[in-house]
C-alpha cells in the first residue's frame, strides 16, 4: 500500500509539473470563463446587419428591451444601396422598420450604380427590386451568417400583404394580430425532457471522450517510455507490478478528475456569475441535476478506468513511445464506437441501441449516462450494469497488472496482445 | 547472513535456460557472477529479485526461506535507466522510498551519496543534461541510496573513465567492508579478481566453475609451468614439444611464454634437468597462476 501510495505521488507530481498539462487547464479555465463572461463578444460580433428577423422575434420581451436600451439612431446605422425599378416600395423607413433594422437606404438609378456602390464597401448590401415578390440581392462576399435576404424577404412580404389587404378594405395590423396569435399551453412531463437535457448530456459525454483519449495516450505513454529508458528494471525489482500499474492508472485519473473539476467548475461558477447576462440560454448546459452528476461520477469514472487499464497494458507490450499510437488503435475504435452509439443514443435515449450499451461494460458508461439523463431506466438496471463494469473493471486491472508484468521486461518488437494471453496463461 | 541458492531451474515455453544453478555468498564477501552473454546471469538475477519465478529450486537466507521484500536490495542493471527527464534528486528519493525508506532518510541518503560519488552540484538537475560519466554516478547512487542489504551490480564499471572508476572500486570496496552481501557481474576480469574471493561461471544455463577465486587459480595452476626461452628461440612451443614431448604438454602460450602441463611421473626438476642437460636453457621458468580470463575462455569459449 506503502509502495502504491509512493508511486500514486510520483505520478501526480508528473502530471501536475508537467508545463503542458498546466498550460493546457489554465488555458481551458480562462478560455471557459472568458466565453461565459463576455456573452456580447459571441452575439454581439454578427452585428444588426445579420441579426435575423427570426432572432428578434425568438427574443424575450426582456431581451428585446435590453435591445431597445441601445438607441437604434446612434452610430449602428447601416447602409444599403436600393434601386426600386418600378417604385414598388411606398415608405422606406416603414420597410426598414419592418425589416427591424435602422438602414439608411442609399438610392441608385440602375443596376449598375448598385453593384458599384456594394463593390466600394459604401454599402453593406444592395437589392434592385423589380416589384414586392421580385428582387435580386447584391452583396460583395456572403458569410455563412448572412441573414440579410431573408430578413428583406420578410419585410416585402409584409408589405405586399399590407397592401393587397388594405386594397380590399381589410385592417392589416388586424389579420397580422390575428397570424401572431399563439396559444397558451403548458407542458406536464411525467418522465424526462429529453429537449432539457440533451445539452448537458452531450457535453457530459464530449468531456468524458476527451478525457479518455487525452489521458489513455498518457497512460500508455507513461508505461511506455519507463520501457523506453530502462527505468523499469529498476523499478520492477524494486515493488510490485500491481502497486506500479494501479499507482499510475489512478494517478491519470485523479489527474484527469481535477482537470475536470477545475475547467467545468470554472465554467460552472463563470455562469453564475454572469447568469444574467445569458438570460437562463445555457441553464440547460449547467442545471445539471444530482443523478445526472452521479450517474456521471459512477459509470464515467468506471468506464475511464477501465480503459485506463487497457491503455496500461498496451503500453507495456511496446518497448518504443512512437508505437504506442499502432497498438492504441484497437482500444480508441473501441470507444469510438461507444462515443457514435452516445451521439446517436442522445436522439433515441429509450431506443434498443441504446439499452444494449448500457450494459457492456465498454459501453455502458456513455449508454447508462444517457439513460439516465435522458431515458426511463429502472434501479435494477444501473445496479447490474453498475456491478457489470465494476466486475470489468477490476478484472482489466488484475489483467493490466499481469500484462504489465510479463511485458515489462520484453523489449524489442512489439507483443501481439493474444501472445501476451497465452503466455500468462502458460504461467 | 548468508545467501544460498540451490538448484535453480527456470523454462521460457519449452527451453529451459537454467539447469540448477547453485552458489552461496555471505556477508562481507563479494561473488562473482560470471559468464558469457546469455549465459542466465541475468535471469539468475531476476529470480533472485523475485522478477521471475524459477521452476524450482531455493533461495534461502541463513536457512530459513529468501523472500526479497523482506530485504533492502540495490540493484544496478546492465541496462542502465532512470528518468531522463526529472530531477536528480527527485528520483533518487522516489527509487529510495520505493523501497522503504522514509522521506527524510531518503533525502538525507540522496544528498550522501551523490557528495560521496561527487555529483552533488547536480542534484536539482535534470539526469539527461549530465554527462554519461556523471548518469553512471547517480546510476551508482541509486543502487546504494536505500542503504541495501544485498547489492547487486551488473557491469557497473562500463563507461567509466579511470578517475570515477577508482571511486567505484572504493564505494564497492566500502560495502564489501560493511558488511553487505555483493554480486558482481562483469565481463571485465580484472574487476572481478580485484574484489572477489568467490566466483560462479555460468554457461549456457549450468554452472561450470565454482569456488574460491584463490582456490580455483591453484587448482588450474597445478602440475603446470610457465616456461620462458628468451629471443633466441624462434618456436619455444615447438623445441619444446619436440625436445621434451615425453614429459610435458604444451598447453598454451602467454606472449614470449609457453605454458605447459606436467605429465605423469614428471617433475619440475626432472623437467629442468632435462632441459638444462639438451642445453635448452630457459630464461623463465615457474609455477603457472592462469588469470581469470584465461580460466573464463577456457571453461566458457566455443570449444568448451
Amino acid at each position: 500500500m506503502r509502495q502504491f501510495l509512493t508511486v500514486l505521488k510520483f505520478e501526480l507530481g508528473n502530471y501536475f509539473k508537467n508545463k503542458s498539462f498546466l498550460l493546457t487547464t489554465i488555458v481551458l479555465m480562462v478560455l471557459a470563463v472568458g466565453i461565459i463572461a463576455v456573452p456580447g463578444l459571441i452575439f454581439g460580433s454578427r452585428g444588426k446587419t445579420e441579426k435575423s428577423a427570426e432572432q428578434a422575434v425568438e427574443m424575450s420581451e426582456e431581451q428585446a428591451g435590453q435591445w431597445e436600451e441601445v438607441p437604434q439612431d446612434k452610430g449602428e446605422q447601416e447602409k444599403y444601396a436600393l434601386y426600386d425599378v418600378n417604385g414598388s416600395i411606398p415608405d422606406l423607413s416603414a420597410f426598414a422598420s419592418a425589416m427591424g433594422q435602422n438602414a439608411e437606404w442609399l438610392m441608385c438609378g440602375n443596376e449598375n450604380e448598385v453593384e458599384e456602390i456594394v463593390n466600394s464597401g459604401e454599402a453593406e448590401a444592395g437589392f434592385i427590386v423589380e416589384d414586392l415578390l421580385h428582387y435580386t440581392y447584391v452583396v460583395e462576399d456572403r458569410s455563412t451568417y448572412d441573414t440579410l435576404q431573408d430578413t428583406f424577404s420578410q419585410a416585402a412580404a409584409m408589405t405586399y400583404r399590407t397592401k393587397v389587404l388594405e386594397e380590399k378594405g381589410l385592417d392589416p395590423s388586424e389579420i397580422e394580430a390575428l397570424y401572431q396569435t399563439q396559444p397558451e399551453s403548458e407542458t406536464r412531463i411525467l418522465g424526462k425532457d429529453s429537449a432539457g437535457s440533451y445539452a448537458y448530456t452531450y457535453m457530459l459525454i464530449m468531456v468524458l471522450y476527451f478525457l479518455l483519449i487525452f489521458y489513455g495516450q498518457m497512460i500508455a505513454t507513461s508505461v511506455t517510455s519507463e520501457k523506453s529508458n530502462r527505468a523499469i528494471e529498476i523499478l520492477v525489482t524494486s515493488l510490485d507490478s500491481n502497486s506500479l500499474i494501479f499507482g499510475k492508472v489512478l494517478a491519470g485519473a485523479i489527474a484527469g478528475l481535477i482537470q475536470c473539476v477545475l475547467i467545468l467548475g470554472s465554467a460552472v461558477g463563470a455562469y453564475q456569475i454572469f447568469q444574467d447576462g445569458w438570460g437562463g440560454l445555457l441553464d440547460n448546459v449547467f442545471d445539471i441535476p444530482v443523478p445526472v452528476w452521479a450517474a456521471f461520477a459512477v459509470f464515467g469514472m468506471m468506464g475511464y478506468l477501465l480503459y485506463a487499464f487497457c491503455f496500461g497494458m498496451l503500453g507495456a507490450l511496446v518497448s518504443k513511445t512512437e508505437d504506442i499510437s499502432k497498438a492504441s488503435a484497437p482500444v480508441i475504435m473501441l470507444y469510438i464506437i461507444s462515443f457514435f452509439i452516445a451521439i446517436f443514443g442522445l436522439n433515441d435515449s429509450n431506443g434498443i441501441l441504446v439499452r444494449v450499451a448500457s450494459f457492456i461494460p465498454f459501453t455502458s458508461s456513455n449508454g447508462m449516462l444517457i439513460r439516465v439523463a435522458m431515458g426511463s431506466v429502472e434501479m435494477w438496471e444501473v445496479i447490474v450494469s453498475g456491478a457489470l463494469l465494476a466486475a470489468f473493471c477490476v478484472g482489466a486491472g488484475i489483467l493490466a497488472a499481469k500484462i504489465f508484468r510479463f511485458g515489462t521486461l520484453m523489449y524489442g518488437n512489439p507483443i501481439k496482445f493474444t501472445t501476451a494471453l497465452k503466455k500468462i496463461r502458460e504461467k | 547472513m548468508k545467501l544460498e541458492v540451490r538448484d535453480l531451474r527456470k523454462s521460457f515455453g519449452e527451453k529451459e535456460v537454467l539447469h540448477g544453478i547453485s552458489f552461496s555468498i555471505e556477508s562481507g564477501k563479494a561473488l562473482g557472477l560470471l559468464g558469457r552473454n546469455g549465459a542466465g546471469k541475468t535471469t539468475t538475477i531476476r529470480i533472485l529479485m523475485d522478477v521471475f519465478h524459477a521452476n524450482s529450486g531455493t533461495i534461502t537466507v541463513d536457512g530459513r526461506p529468501f523472500h526479497p521484500k523482506q530485504f533492502r536490495i540495490g540493484y544496478l542493471p546492465e541496462e542502465r535507466g532512470l528518468y531522463p527527464k526529472k530531477g536528480v534528486e527527485e528520483q533518487l528519493m522516489y527509487l529510495a522510498q520505493l523501497r522503504g525508506s522514509s522521506r527524510a532518510d531518503a533525502k538525507q541518503q540522496t544528498m550522501r551519496w551523490l557528495k560521496r560519488l561527487g555529483v552533488e552540484e547536480y542534484a536539482q538537475r535534470k539526469l539527461e543534461t549530465l554527462s554519461k560519466g556523471n548518469q553512471q554516478k547517480v546510476q551508482l547512487a541509486q543502487t546504494l541510496v536505500c542503504d541495501p542489504d544485498l547489492v547487486i551490480l551488473d557491469e557497473p564499471f562500463s563507461g567509466l573513465d579511470p578517475v570515477n572508476s577508482q571511486i567505484l572500486k572504493d564505494v564497492i570496496q566500502e560495502q564489501i567492508e560493511a558488511g553487505k552481501l555483493v554480486i558482481f557481474s562483469s565481463h571485465q576480469m580484472s574487476y572481478v579478481e580485484e574484489f572477489c574471493e568467490d566466483i560462479v561461471l555460468i554457461n549456457r544455463g549450468e554452472i561450470v566453475l565454482s569456488g574460491a577465486l584463490s582456490q580455483i587459480k591453484k587448482t588450474y595452476g597445478k602440475n603446470r609451468l610457465i616456461i620462458g626461452m628468451g629471443e633466441s628461440c624462434q618456436d619455444p612451443g615447438q623445441a619444446l614439444t619436440d625436445y621434451m614431448g615425453e614429459l610435458i604438454r604444451v598447453v598454451g602460450r602467454r606472449k614470449e611464454q609457453v605454458i605447459v602441463e606436467l605429465k605423469a611421473d614428471c617433475t619440475r626438476e626432472l623437467l629442468l634437468r632435462e632441459l638444462l642437460e639438451r642445453e635448452l636453457v630457459p630464461e623463465e621458468f615457474g609455477n603457472y597462476e592462469p588469470s581469470l580470463t584465461e580460466i573464463f575462455v577456457e571453461k566458457a569459449g566455443d570449444q568448451s
